[in-house]
């Protein structure tokens, strides 16, 4: 114990890192499963944040946030899948490419 | 030293899952390194000491919500994308509003908030710090009432997904 452990901002720099990696599959994928996909990504890289932080400070609180992100997230997949499978049914595509009708 | 190993492990397999998910073309492969990232920061947080959050993570995550995830792929049954990525300006535009995002949260991390100084010691915790135990007595106390609305939301979310996935909305 004490001041052996890994420090924090090493957990950091990985949230940081995975949050990117999610943010780029946001931006450059075209199937709106693995953009659904890399928002979990960037969700699990910020509960990794959260963790890091409630260690360095000796709280619990971070890690109850990390329980309400978990149940949000949950609640979001199944919204979202669902609305996916609307989708799907209604335009043979789960390309965000080729859903534009509100674009006009 | 053993957490600094593990440390290494753990976020090298995250990181290399998570490149490996944003750029595979079949979405079966995807949802799996998903849940390759979701167990290597499982495992970060037994090191971080919230084994309770690590457990709920497998459970919940690589557990009830990827098995949803494979589900809607094979529902779905999509094809590869042929072009992987967005075409044109806009996927160079989403690597660089990423890079631009990543120079960002790097900043912040390593000037710690503007704060400059030596990177604090991590502080010693107490034994059952992350348990079960303690986690359900202040989830149960001070955090009782977004608890309760947080249950209301899981029921909101069940009812819209069934209400959205039925064939005829009528």
């Amino acid at each position: 114990m004490g001041s052996m452990g890994v420090p924090t901002e090493y957990y950091q720099l990985v949230a940081a890192l995975l949050f990117t990696i999610g943010l780029i599959g946001v931006l450059v994928r075209r199937s709106a499963l693995i953009i659904f996909m890399s928002i979990e990504l960037m969700l699990n890289a910020v509960n990794l944040s959260f963790v890091a932080f409630s260690r360095q400070h000796g709280q619990m609180d971070g890690q109850i946030f990390v329980f309400f992100v978990m149940a949000v997230a949950a609640a979001e997949v199944a919204v979202g899948l669902a609305i996916l499978v609307a989708i799907f049914r209604n335009r043979e595509t789960a390309s965000v490419d080729e859903v534009h009708l509100l674009k006009g | 030293m053993g957490e600094a190993i593990l440390f290494t492990l753990f976020s090298l397999s995250a990181v290399a899952f998570a490149l490996g998910m944003v750029f595979r073309r079949n979405a079966v492969h995807c949802a799996l390194h998903l849940v390759g990232v979701l167990l290597s920061l499982s495992g970060m947080f037994v090191l971080l000491h919230a084994q309770f959050i690590a457990a709920i993570q497998i459970l919940v995550y690589a557990g009830a919500i990827m098995v949803l995830f494979l589900f809607v792929v094979m529902l779905l049954n999509v094809k590869g994308e042929t072009p992987l990525l967005t075409p044109g300006s806009a996927k160079g535009f989403g690597f660089f509003f990423a890079f631009i995002a990543f120079v960002e949260l790097l900043w912040i991390v390593v000037s710690q908030g503007g704060t400059e100084g030596e990177p604090a010691p991590v502080p010693a915790l107490p034994p059952n710090f992350g348990s079960p135990a303690e986690i359900g007595k202040i989830l149960y106390t001070t955090w009782l009432f977004p608890f309760e609305v947080t249950s209301i939301l899981l029921m909101i979310a069940v009812v819209g997904a069934v209400v959205l996935a039925k064939r005829k909305f009528a």
